[in-house]
């Protein structure tokens, strides 16, 4: 465990990129989720306010 | 008649349903994928020759490189479809794939800088392959300044398509910037003429990492996607057909 740890000496540059690389893929899960939610709140939003065409 | 089903596909109406439908069917099998490349390329697969444990930064920093193009690939065909056939769904697809472009084109930038600093000494050099690389990045970050400038979603996505598809013109010169010039950056070693040159037990799982970011991408891409319709459409039927409970 510990060897798998330390990468062989390189651990200051795995274990960062990996890390970097799964934050950038869960705020695009964040990011995309939000967006989605927004543009229905806003949607329904110009429903009730009758800004939309039949 | 040949034309009802790209009638159909650009409907938005259609588009967010089958969207939606789909996200789930590409969002497991990726995360599957991502599970097992990472098992692959951190547990099973052999320790490098040359590089040691060091090596295995190249199973996120390869599949990151790959999803920047493949992200601004489909961002500059879906604004090129858009403007001339002026379909709204295809300015929607442009649109919800430069954010995440971007930031796998952060992603590659930093994990080769970690990569470089051990194996060439430096985090960053003035190379073709990371300077053409960073364009990239100022291209997405351009792209989407420039949709923000504009209340008018619309004019949006007419203005920002031309640059997306003027700066096209740099993922071929990022492809070929280690081929064309002398680079610090390797070239291609597992499409290169067909013949990777690595074993399979290093291979696979990095293989198996393309699949599973291309996937990511796709699901991602999808429920983005279904937001930038729900915001273009002006349509109260199906709007209350689709947001409400």
């Amino acid at each position: 465990m510990r060897a798998f740890l330390d990468m062989g000496g390189y651990w200051p540059y795995v274990w960062p990129s990996y890390a970097v690389t799964l934050a950038v893929m869960a705020l695009n899960i964040i990011w995309a989720r939000r967006l989605l939610a927004r543009s229905r709140r806003e949607a329904l939003r110009r429903l009730a306010i009758g800004g939309t065409q039949k | 008649m040949a034309w009802t089903w790209f009638h159909r596909l650009a409907s938005p109406p259609h588009i967010y349903r089958v969207a939606g439908r789909l996200t789930p069917w590409l969002a497991w099998p990726a995360a599957l994928c991502i599970v097992a490349g990472l098992i692959g390329g951190l547990v099973l697969a052999p320790a490098d020759y040359q590089q040691g444990d060091g090596y295995r930064i190249m199973y996120v920093h390869a599949p990151s490189a790959w999803m920047s193009l493949f992200a601004y690939t489909t961002l500059a065909v879906a604004a090129g479809i858009g403007l001339i056939w002026r379909m709204k769904v295809a300015h929607a697809v442009a649109a919800a794939s430069a954010p995440v472009g971007a930031s796998f084109t952060f992603a590659a930038l930093v994990t080769g800088s970690l990569w470089g600093k051990p194996m060439w000494g430096t985090y960053w050099q003035w190379d073709p392959r990371l300077t053409s690389e960073l364009i990239l990045l100022f291209l997405y970050l351009g792209y989407m300044g420039l949709r923000s400038a504009f209340d008018d979603v619309q004019r949006a996505d007419r203005v920002s398509a031309v640059l997306a598809v003027v700066g096209v013109v740099n993922v071929p010169i990022i492809h070929y910037s280690v081929v064309w010039w002398n680079s610090l950056h390797q070239a291609p070693s597992v499409m290169y003429l067909g013949k990777p040159t690595m074993p399979p037990s290093m291979l696979v799982p990095l293989l198996i990492m393309f699949v599973g970011f291309t996937l990511f991408f796709g699901a991602v891409l999808l429920v983005r996607l279904r937001g930038e319709v729900l915001s273009r459409e002006r349509s109260a039927s199906w709007i209350r057909e689709a947001v409400q409970p």
